[in-house]
């Protein structure tokens, strides 16, 4: 959090662009993207079995659910995919990214967000829809729940920096690519 | 904090609730549905940015303080668990907890001009 005083945005007393703020979110997407990998390759019968210290019973029938292959891709799979692209839309720009590259920000905001929608959506249809559970089907989930918050604080800088600099005269798009970057 | 992490727990023991209480078809399938989101509120909420969330979670404990009336399992050991943490929840959704941090005017600040001058 201790960054250099023009890092931070105006009004606020920390980066939220800060590598502090943004490692751990960073590593919370790659443990998301590994545990959901995993469940992939067992979908996709790579590995022969897959390993729930509860629910050993209900991790097969989740994963073998309609639901789970509704999409030409496991939804697991589908899962790991977003949370690399967490991870990389975390990692992308610098420490003052929320101001020089707003776009990077807002897709990484916009990443996270529906990911744990979705991981929410699928712990409801766990016990609704097939009477069961699976450990690390809520062990992802949750992983994409802790992300959202620390996300979203650096998503409110860089929309705080597009609308102040647009009420100064200056161009949304421009800013919003990074190709102008202050205010006024 | 507290607040959250209290409410976050009640959100997980509804979502058990229906394996230990025994509950009926119907009371499951609701606790198995606003357990969840309960506890998904109440996690995303610890943060200061998106404290707000919490307000969700009113309208959800005053269902689940309804629900056993609606859907008549009132006179069950779910139907009073439902309401017992319906109002938990409800009654923790009101507390703010700590805001230390200063957020350029936090989320209304973008519905709002910011012309310097």
């Amino acid at each position: 959090m201790a960054d250099r005083k023009e890092y931070i945005p105006p009004g606020w007393d920390y980066n939220p662009a800060s590598w502090s703020e943004r490692l751990p979110i960073i590593v919370l997407a790659m443990a998301g993207f590994f545990i959901a990998g995993y469940l992939a390759l067992y979908q996709w019968r790579i590995i022969p079995s897959i390993w729930d210290p509860f629910f050993p019973q209900g991790s097969i029938r989740i994963l073998n659910s309609s639901i789970s292959h509704l999409l030409p891709i496991p939804d697991a799979a589908l899962g790991a995919l977003g949370y690399l692209a967490d991870a990389v839309t975390g990692a992308i720009g610098g420490r003052e990214r929320w101001r020089t590259m707003p776009w990077i920000v807002i897709v990484f905001g916009i990443a996270v967000g529906p990911l744990g929608a979705v991981s929410v959506m699928l712990v409801v249809f766990q016990p609704v829809l097939f009477h069961a559970w699976c450990t690390l089907c809520l062990a992802s989930a949750l992983v994409s729940l802790i992300m959202i918050g620390p996300a979203m604080d650096e998503f409110l800088a860089s929309l705080q920096h597009l609308r102040r600099v647009k009420d100064n005269g200056g161009s949304f798009w421009r800013t919003f690519w990074g190709m102008q970057s202050t205010a006024r | 904090m507290w607040a959250r992490i209290l409410s976050a727990a009640a959100g997980i023991w509804v979502m058990a609730a229906p394996a230990v209480l025994n509950s009926s078809a119907s009371a499951a399938t609701n606790d198995r549905i606003i357990g969840p989101v309960v506890a998904s509120f109440s996690i995303i909420a610890m943060w200061q940015v998106t404290r707000s969330l919490r307000w969700l979670n009113l309208p959800l404990g005053v269902w689940l303080v309804m629900a056993p009336f609606a859907l008549g399992y009132i006179s069950t050991a779910a139907g009073w668990n439902s309401v017992g943490i319906g109002i938990v929840v409800a009654v923790l959704s009101f507390v703010p907890g700590s805001s230390k941090h200063r957020l350029g005017g936090g989320w209304p600040s973008l519905w709002r001009r910011q012309s310097t001058r």
